[in-house]
């Protein structure tokens, strides 16, 4: 397992969430498309979520040394709770 | 009177075992061994597994259940805020939970006694334990808020 590609993996993925849950919310097209995923556009994120986290793995396996370093934790810790606030603002604003 | 669905305290009680097995795992990293990273590495399984659980338990009731009977209610009261602020952050930030889970647990796995050795992923991994409690409980508290908004909008549709 190259432990730089799934730390990468896992903020691109936290990134996307955040993106995605925005997005929804200003098109109902894409939320719509969502609901087509699964039966709800819950549902449809959960499983989005999934199946990036993979494929983004896979990517940064491609392109990513196996050097672990705190930094790539920090990056990561830095992503979830900038995404956090990003998704609490949005609905604080748009409710 | 007003009832709990079962589902909710099976969501509730899995993630909060989920997250006690994380921070389990952050207390046996702070001074690591052979045998305590052994247990940290069972920990943050059972933690992954439980965390899973309630993802699909309140998954399931949040769309079967909370989208059919509980957020009408909540939308129709004064406290609508509960829904469209409360709920819509709750549901989104728990998606964070499931993947730093497998990636706390992966970790662990991976780097197995060279942890006791190696500062960078053993603070990684203690760090990444403390996150997923914090943000955890976090959401714990929003559980509590939502369950407080129901039963609120329950009592004021009676008056």
């Amino acid at each position: 397992m190259n432990s730089k590609a799934i730390t990468r993996a896992a903020a691109a993925t936290i990134v996307l969430i955040a993106a995605a849950t925005i997005s929804s919310e200003l098109s109902a097209a894409f939320k719509q498309l969502l609901s087509t995923i699964g039966s709800h556009h819950w549902i449809g994120k959960s499983v989005l979520s999934v199946v990036f986290f993979g494929l983004l793995y896979l990517v940064f396996t491609k392109v990513s040394d196996d050097s672990f370093t705190l930094k790539d934790t920090g990056l990561l810790i830095g992503t979830v709770f900038t995404s956090g606030l990003a998704i609490l603002i949005f609905y604080v604003m748009h409710a | 009177m007003f009832m709990v669905n079962p589902l909710i305290l099976i969501h509730a009680v899995c993630a909060e075992i989920g997250l006690f097995a994380f921070l389990w795992v952050l207390v046996e990293l702070l001074n690591p061994s052979e045998t305590r990273i052994a247990r940290a590495q069972v920990a943050a399984l059972a933690g992954f597994a439980c965390l899973f659980f309630a993802w699909l338990v309140g998954g399931f009731y949040y769309v079967e259940v909370y989208g059919l009977h509980v957020k009408p209610l909540i939308n129709a009261s004064d406290a609508k805020w509960v829904h469209s602020i409360v709920m819509e952050v709750k549901e989104h930030i728990f998606l964070f939970l499931p993947i730093l889970a497998s990636l706390t647990a992966a970790l662990l796995y991976k780097y197995d006694g060279e942890l006791i050795n190696n500062r960078d992923a053993r603070v990684s991994i203690v760090l990444l334990a403390g996150v997923i409690f914090l943000l955890g409980f976090s959401i714990a508290g929003m559980g509590a808020i939502i369950s407080s908004g129901y039963r609120f909008a329950l009592m004021t549709g009676m008056t």
